[in-house]
């Protein structure tokens, strides 16, 4: 086997056994890996009744088969499991060092089940991996954690760990790569907690890969890694992080403001926008593993109520949503709430989502002090914001803090159904900071039909409606109006496949912006052997998808759950798209039809899973139904 | 030759007028000034340069930069080259740069970044472009969706 190893480490916390897993090439080939590999083994391991924070559920963390190659980008890897935020499907991706150095152990990922008795942690080196008690961990934010860890394990060790959200069964707690890159979504933290597991630590290993062909890739690295350090999106990156262009989608009406009710204000636009970040507090970049793009921010807040130590950035998102979602244009503020984001382990978006749905709920008398606990929720408030709300979700203290560790959707329906109104999620994921309405209405369309919520990077549509990337050679040469349903299903139909294959073979959706598909799949085949031609890896890419939205289905969800809320279909009040309305119900309609999906049921008709492959799959979705 | 301008000379003749004005609107200029680099835009079809300077001091009295119509010899920070066509079409707010640039119809070096962050400074001028035309008795050049 070439790129990936074939072992995959089993784990039952419960009983202690563990094992290595072997796998055959031809389920590699059918699920690339990453993602669509995870959801293969999550189809495989999973028992579908389990509660997500149950001992039988299952956690599955999957490298891409490029993890480990020194090429920008591609030391990712993807986790999986039933979403204690959602109830469907949870995915997310991640960054950093730890997905090369467990490739360079011999494994492609780990599968989790069970529940230790104590506090423990997964420990890798040295080709073998065994369960640590690790009570004295067990409390500790991930900043605190991370430092034992380093200490007691070596500075070159590699980490995954959960903050105290996650130990509270948060259900958006997320796992924090070595205390900086982040599964940010769906709750994959609370999941970890909820096996007892604090952390799982890697000990540095020889950097030993096999590629299927040698030359090719060392040639291709050579190529394509100017190209991308060079491209005009890697130099925003760069020098201005993720937040770079907030100033530019500002304009366009893309950045949700305080809880989706405007789409523009000029003095976040300034204030808020990536430039000043690197002006006022940046001290240095961070970069993942082998990336010359180097995105990360490291910061430092000197002075005044929201001085934090030298330490990981705010990226776009939570930028947006510790910012502007909130009302807030206080950049040291957004600075210190990401930080606590961090080490309290939890999801900066659906943080800042669920806190900006809670703020609008109070202002409009809907939420009142007998729900909050006395705390008064206003716009822009970053002092309860920091000192309060943010350590109340993340130990889930408090009435307030009870309420809102729920998620946005959860949270509304305990208060009361008619709430939902003004949330902004789709299956309970709360949507990141791109409004459909001025972003881009192939927007609205990709977060409804995500398998796991609203998100935008589970299809490369963001970037193909942005007009970021070309591909000509798959039929995508045409340019997209924004602000129009215009050729946006025919193209989400693609970039279905393009963000599978993104999240399977675990690309950096940045870093890959300047790579034609060709290149994308050649590199793949150079390193991994899987002699894909373009329209395989395109079968690769809907094969994944089709699978996801089967598992979807068995945790009930059907074509009605492709759904956004109606604060987030209602015409935008102000900026570039104010007035104008998606036309979200046509874009649906006909997606389905191009992807030879049943309207009810929400999966493939038996026929094209059939085409896919997904024989024996099919037959357990569609023998339930009849 | 493009569509657009029959020779340098007339494109010079449209952007020195629709430069003139914009460089002079305490609105818009004064939020270009701030980038505080000199911009060097390459031309095909019909070839042409030109140069805004938002970097030195302004050579005219009420003007928050200056602009030069064909070579000269101020050192960029950052270029971008493509046809005159496209850009004619991007001053009417009817093309993505980004897309341009990812199609490779716009090529860019230097300080990128800089330009790009004068994106929604210009992003009004897309109105005054057309205006600019009719003003000049060009209503022949106004493109329309």
């Amino acid at each position: 086997m070439y790129g990936n190893t074939g072992k995959v480490i089993y784990i039952n916390c419960s009983t202690g056994k563990t094992e290595i897993v072997s796998l055959d090439e031809d389920v590699y080939k059918n699920f690339i890996g990453g993602s669509g590999l995870a959801a293969k083994l999550f189809w495989d391991y999973a028992d579908f009744d389990a509660d997500p924070l149950s001992e039988k559920a299952v956690l599955i963390l999957i490298n891409g088969p490029l993890a480990g190659v020194p090429l920008s980008g591609t030391s990712r890897m993807s986790a999986v499991a039933r979403s204690p935020l959602t109830g469907a499907l949870a995915e997310s991706s991640c960054g950093g060092y730890f997905p090369p150095q467990l490739r360079y152990a011999g494994y492609d990922g780990i599968i989790i089940s069970g529940k230790c008795t104590v506090p423990s942690i997964i420990h890798i080196a040295h080709g073998s991996f065994n369960i640590v008690s690790s009570e004295e961990l067990w409390g500790k934010t991930v900043g605190e954690a991370y430092v034992k860890i380093k200490e007691q394990y070596g500075e070159r060790s590699r980490t995954l760990i959960i903050g105290p959200a996650g130990e509270h069964g948060v259900s958006y707690a997320c796992i924090l790569s070595d205390a900086h890159h982040a599964f940010g979504r769906c709750g994959l933290g609370a999941i970890m907690g909820s096996k007892n597991i604090k952390a799982i630590v890697i000990e540095p290993h020889k950097t030993i890969m096999k590629y299927f062909e040698e030359q090719k890739v060392k040639s291709l690295i050579k190529e394509l890694t100017p190209r991308i350090k060079e491209y005009i999106i890697s130099q925003v990156l760069h020098e201005f992080g993720s937040a770079g262009n907030l100033e530019g989608h500002m304009y366009t009406g893309d950045v949700p403001i305080k809880n989706w009710t405007s789409n523009f204000n000029e003095e976040m636009a300034e204030k808020l926008t990536g430039s000043t970040l690197t002006e006022k507090y940046l001290t240095k970049t961070g970069t993942c593993a082998y990336c010359v793009v180097a995105c990360k921010r490291i910061v430092k807040v000197d002075e005044g109520p929201y001085s934090i130590p030298e330490g990981p950035g705010p990226e776009y998102e939570t930028v947006a949503a510790l910012g502007c979602l909130l009302g807030s244009s206080d950049l040291a503020a957004v600075c210190k709430a990401g930080r606590l984001c961090n080490e309290f382990g939890l999801d900066s978006i659906s943080t800042g989502a669920t806190i900006a749905w809670a703020m609008e709920a109070f202002e409009k008398g809907d939420l009142t002090e007998k729900d909050t606990g006395g705390i008064t929720l206003r716009w822009g408030d970053m002092p309860t914001v920091i000192d309060t709300i943010i350590p109340s979700i993340a130990r889930k203290e408090g009435p307030l803090g009870q309420l809102l560790s729920k998620g946005s959707r959860l949270a509304a329906k305990s208060i009361n159904n008619n709430l939902i109104k003004y949330t902004a999620q789709s299956k309970g994921l709360e949507a990141p900071m791109h409004d459909p309405r001025g972003g881009g209405h192939g927007h609205a369309l990709a977060y409804a039909v995500s398998p796991r919520g609203a998100c935008h990077v589970s299809t490369a549509m963001h970037f193909m409606e942005t007009g970021a990337c070309n591909y000509p050679e798959i039929g995508f040469e045409f340019d997209l109006e924004a602000l129009t349903d215009e050729k946006k299903p025919e193209t989400m139909v693609l970039a279905t496949a393009i963000g599978s294959i993104e999240n399977s073979a675990c690309f950096c959706q940045y870093a890959d912006r300047s790579l034609t598909f060709a290149e994308m799949v050649g590199i793949l085949n150079a390193v991994s052997g899987y002699h894909y031609s373009l329209q395989d890896a395109l079968d690769a890419g809907w094969r994944i998808y089709h699978l996801k939205r089967l598992i979807n289905h068995r945790f009930g969800l059907r074509a009605c759950d492709d759904a956004l809320t109606e604060r987030m279909l209602e015409p935008a009040r102000d900026g570039e798209p104010q007035g104008i309305m998606i036309n979200f119900d046509g874009m649906i309609q006909r997606f389905y039809e191009l992807m030879n999906m049943d309207n009810v049921e929400g999966v493939a008709t038996v026929d094209t899973l059939h085409k896919y492959g997904l024989e024996q799959e099919a037959a357990i979705v569609w023998k339930k139904r009849k | 030759m493009g569509k657009y301008y029959k020779d340098t000379e007339e494109l010079y003749t449209i952007y020195g007028y629709f430069l003139d004005n914009i460089l002079k609107d305490p609105k818009i200029g004064s939020k270009l000034a701030k980038a505080g680099i000199v911009i060097k835009f390459v031309y095909t079809d019909p070839d042409a340069e030109i140069t805004i300077d938002l970097k030195n001091p302004p050579k005219k009295e009420g003007y928050y930069g200056t602009f030069y119509l064909g070579k000269c010899d101020i050192e960029a920070d950052v270029w971008s080259s493509q046809p005159a066509d496209h850009s004619h079409r991007f001053w009417h707010g009817l093309e993505n740069p980004i897309a341009g640039v990812a199609k490779g119809i716009i090529k860019q070096g230097g300080k990128v970044t800089a330009m790009l962050k004068l994106l929604p400074v210009i992003k009004p001028t897309f109105q005054q472009f057309p205006i600019a035309l009719k003003e000049m008795g060009r209503e022949d050049l106004i493109v329309t969706k």
